[in-house]
């Protein structure tokens, strides 16, 4: 059943292979032809004339390969752009930035430090390193006033005790620390 | 523009042949297979310029044939009941039958072909013209209708088992 399924199948491809399409009228369609290329050509404003009064530089071969060099140059560039941008934005994401606006309080610990240092530096405050606000500086010399205050008051305190005097300087020397004239 | 010409007229005794062939047996109709062809000449002459080699013209000029037909097939109404016109069943049936067989008239290769096709998709009646009648090979295919050989393969087999089953039914 097959067998003769296929037979017909290749008896009749067969036959219209060998019987082919004759074509009688050539001539007519020649004819036809010559006909609508030359009402092609007559046609002053033909859209494709147009297109190729415009564009038909674009066919010319080394234009051609002068404009893939170029449009490849400049999507590298494009993509060479891209990457050094998203760099920055990495780098900047990646800083830290810190907006100080006034202290609150007197007390805060990171005002502590700054005096701190203030006071360990000899009262010589690194100019280009530590920038602090009006605010700040007038509470630093308030401290300050206040500091000098309570020395006063403490060297005072020694004063009157000449025990307590003579234990502070004892326990300065055990230590080696400098020996303050009190 | 004289001698453009000249050569031009000998380009379309050469191509109108094949070119008519494959319309014909594609649409199945004597005068829209003609119009194809002049279509197909005109395009060719407004292209002619952008030509820079001879290599490959002839698959390229069956590519717009191809094209042409695509157009003219998709623009037809599908049917899409099948009418089993038994007289066309009945000529099949006289002349697989006949030993030795005499050639087909083209109105007879028109009636049979638009039978035998009548439920394939235009890309696949282009393909089983191509490859069944025109006997190209399926790189030719390829190149022509830009289907991959495997789609080519794929649809072909798809045309020959509804032609075969076609067959079994209608020439018992």
């Amino acid at each position: 059943m097959m067998k003769m399924k296929d037979e017909n199948y290749n008896r009749l491809i067969n036959l219209l292979r060998e019987s082919g399409v004759k074509l009688d009228s050539k001539e007519e369609i020649e004819a036809g032809v010559i006909k609508r290329i030359s009402e092609t050509r007559h046609s002053a404003f033909n859209i494709d004339n147009v297109v190729n009064f415009f564009f038909g530089w674009a066919y010319i071969g080394w234009v051609r390969r002068s404009l893939i060099a170029a449009s490849v140059i400049l999507i590298l560039i494009f993509v060479y752009q891209q990457g050094v941008i998203l760099r920055q934005i990495n780098y900047l994401s990646r800083r830290t930035i810190v907006t100080e606006g006034p202290r609150s309080s007197f007390s805060s610990g990171a005002f502590k430090k700054e005096l701190l240092i203030f006071k360990f530096t000899g009262m010589k405050l690194p100019s280009d390193n530590i920038n602090i606000s009006q605010k700040q500086l007038d509470q630093l010399l308030e401290s300050v006033n206040e500091l000098q205050d309570k020395y006063r008051d403490l060297i005072n305190l020694i004063d009157s005790d000449p025990e307590l005097k003579k234990y502070i300087e004892k326990k300065l020397n055990e230590k080696n620390r400098t020996k303050i004239n009190l | 523009m004289g001698g453009n010409l000249t050569s031009f007229r000998k380009l379309i005794e050469q191509t109108t042949p094949f070119a008519y062939s494959v319309a014909f047996r594609m649409l199945g109709d004597d005068d829209q297979a003609k119009d194809v062809v002049q279509e197909t000449m005109v395009t060719i002459w407004q292209k002619l310029k952008k030509i820079r080699s001879a290599g490959g013209y002839k698959t390229w000029i069956y590519r717009i044939v191809v094209n042409k037909c695509y157009d003219q097939l998709r623009k037809r109404k599908r049917n899409p009941e099948f009418s089993p016109d038994e007289k066309t069943w009945e000529i099949i049936s006289n002349r697989i039958s006949e030993e030795p067989s005499s050639e087909l008239e083209n109105s007879e290769t028109a009636g049979i072909i638009n039978i035998l096709t009548q439920k394939l998709s235009p890309k696949q009646k282009a393909i089983f013209v191509l490859s069944e009648l025109e006997q190209m090979s399926n790189d030719e295919i390829s190149e022509i209708t830009g289907m991959s050989k495997t789609g080519i393969k794929a649809n072909l087999h798809y045309a020959r088992q509804r032609i075969s089953e076609m067959m079994e039914k209608y020439l018992s």
